[in-house]
């Protein structure tokens, strides 16, 4: 009786199971086979190359400026998103007139695709004179036209910006929500000993926000190394490769190219900077969650 | 705070440029879907001269529109329902039935968050010729199934609260393991199950990469992928592309309109758990 309704708890967890190991499990042993052999993905026949995909990983500058684009853009939007979704949420907290106008404002750049608004802003950093942001600099400094997405520094700064944009507001969101969850008696008492009003954010406020940052700065560079669309969407990954994320190279070379050993071997790479940055991430930020509280 | 209670013009007036250039964007694109190209070209920040609604009528002429929306509703009502099923059934045998071997299949599905699906992509796409599912709406759906673990973790880590002592009592009136599920546990899931379908939708609606993958005949673009389609096609034409734009921003607008309030509540949720 007891081994029956066991079993009938068990086949609750077939369906996930399922599908998980076909579409999750499977392929990722398979990437990893895949990365140790020649495999072209249309002849059957093929032969194991130890670890030759990988070294020629090194060799590829696609791939190579795909990694260090790809660290770059998930490292500085996070710092930057960080910084400026704590300002937002200081300031959303505090009592204003237009304060629900703003933090709809603010919040609604991460509902819709990034592709689509990566497009948008593709349209006002068009590099031509009469683009958007070009004639606005123009206008104010005299500046002449700069090649917003064509030029390797500018292309990078621009797709991060466009990416701290699109975040920052739903980030500020997770923050208000750890703010306000913050006893008043803490300020009140603060304030009575004269601690001034910058005094109580960096003694109050910024400790006990550090559970939050600990999960949103591991989302932001999770989501910052898996990035994909907003470069995509704004350079095509140019100029040359200078704003190749990893993803699309892992696309270009095994979807396009058909070049499966390597694109595969590529792909664990990725796996492996993900699993380190995020344990190496996580064990740091909780270890100074303790130190602070 | 202590100084809450005094409203001030202050943060106001400092806020203001902030706001109104976080909200550029979205002025520009819907200002330009009004205008005719030349307007455009020659002062794409200024107001219409006089409103022209032409540009709408030609983009649901020149893209199938519907059918991409259709498509888009399709995919993403039926995943993440789907998710949210299987995800939840999963989370209940781990908290009511647990064990040394269900210890093993949470880790199991656990290591699921630590997986990138661009690290599965190649044996995927190879997997998904296979078998035939490119192109067609259900093999999209069966990929986004992964996304299952994520439900299957937030479900667990809420019905840890629910007490013991409910499934017991029901036990002992007779009730069966399925019972339970379905009419003890499952409906007690609520809020979080809100919390699960928000993520989920916001997720799978707005997807671009798998849908460029797998999806190749415009019968059978989503949204997304339709405006990626446009942008190739009609790149010069910046009026016909915004207004698909401001088209295809309008249901994930009203949205967002609509469960505001559950979409903040559900993110903190989430991140609370996660």
């Amino acid at each position: 009786m007891k081994l029956l309704r066991g079993l009938q708890y068990q086949l609750f967890l077939l369906p996930i199971l399922f599908f998980y190991t076909i579409f999750t499990i499977y392929p990722l042993i398979k990437s990893f086979f895949f990365s140790l052999t020649n495999f072209n993905g249309y002849s059957k026949e093929y032969d194991f190359v130890g670890l030759a995909n990988y070294l020629k990983i090194f060799k590829d500058t696609a791939i190579m400026s795909g990694i260090s684009y790809t660290l770059l853009f998930a490292i500085s939007t996070t710092v930057l998103t960080t910084l400026l979704a704590i300002v937002l949420a200081l300031v959303l907290d505090r009592n204003f007139y237009t304060r629900n106008i703003h933090r709809a404002i603010f919040f609604f750049p991460s509902i819709p695709s990034g592709l689509i608004l990566a497009y948008v802003w593709g349209f006002i950093l068009s590099p031509i004179a009469s683009g958007v942001l070009n004639s606005v600099l123009h206008d104010l400094f005299g500046m002449g036209p700069q090649p917003w997405l064509s030029e390797p520094f500018l292309a990078k700064l621009s797709t991060i910006l466009v990416a701290v944009w699109a975040g920052a507001g739903w980030h500020a969101v997770l923050y208000l929500a750890f703010l306000q969850g913050i006893s008043k008696d803490y300020y009140e008492a603060a304030a009575i000993d004269g601690a001034t009003r910058f005094q109580q954010i960096r003694s109050i406020t910024l400790p006990l926000l550090a559970p939050a940052m600990t999960i949103s700065v591991m989302l932001l560079l999770t989501g910052g190394l898996k990035v994909f669309e907003i470069p995509f969407a704004l350079t095509k990954g140019g100029p040359g490769f200078e704003t190749h994320t990893i993803t699309q190279v892992i696309v270009l070379r095994g979807i396009s190219e058909v070049q499966f050993g390597l694109a595969s071997a590529m792909s664990i790479v990725f796996f492996l900077i993900v699993l380190a940055l995020t344990y190496f991430q996580v064990t740091v930020m909780q270890r100074r969650e303790e130190k602070m509280l | 705070m202590t100084e809450s209670a005094r409203k001030s013009w202050l943060l106001d007036i400092l806020m203001l440029p902030v706001g109104l250039v976080t909200f550029f964007p979205f002025y520009l694109i819907i200002v330009n879907t009004l205008k005719s190209p030349v307007e455009t070209a020659a002062n794409p920040m200024s107001l219409p001269t006089k409103l022209n609604f032409d540009t709408y009528a030609r983009v649901f002429k020149e893209i199938p529109l519907a059918q991409s929306f259709g498509n888009s509703l399709v995919i993403t009502i039926v995943s993440v329902l789907l998710m949210v099923l299987i995800g939840a059934m999963a989370a209940y045998p781990i908290v009511f039935n647990p064990g040394k071997l269900n210890r093993v299949i949470m880790g199991y599905l656990l290591a699921g968050f630590l997986i990138p699906f661009q690290t599965t992509l190649i044996p995927l796409f190879e997997l998904m010729t296979d078998f035939r599912l490119i192109d067609k709406l259900y093999g999209l759906i069966f990929i986004y199934m992964g996304g299952a673990v994520f439900v299957f973790f937030l479900m667990m880590g809420y019905m840890k609260t629910i007490p013991k002592e409910l499934p017991e009592a029901a036990i002992i009136d007779g009730c069966t393991v399925g019972g339970i599920f379905w009419r003890i546990i499952f409906p007690l899931l609520k809020p979080i199950t809100v919390t699960a379908i928000i993520y989920q939708t916001m997720w799978v609606w707005n997807d671009f990469l798998a849908p460029m993958l797998f999806l190749n005949s415009s019968d059978n673009a989503t949204l997304v992928l339709q405006v990626y389609k446009a942008k190739g096609e009609f790149a010069v034409d910046w009026p016909l592309f915004m207004t698909l734009t401001v088209i295809v921003l309008i249901p994930i607008f009203i949205f967002f309109i609509l469960m505001q309030k559950q979409i903040v509540k559900g993110i903190v949720g989430g991140a609370v758990k996660g």
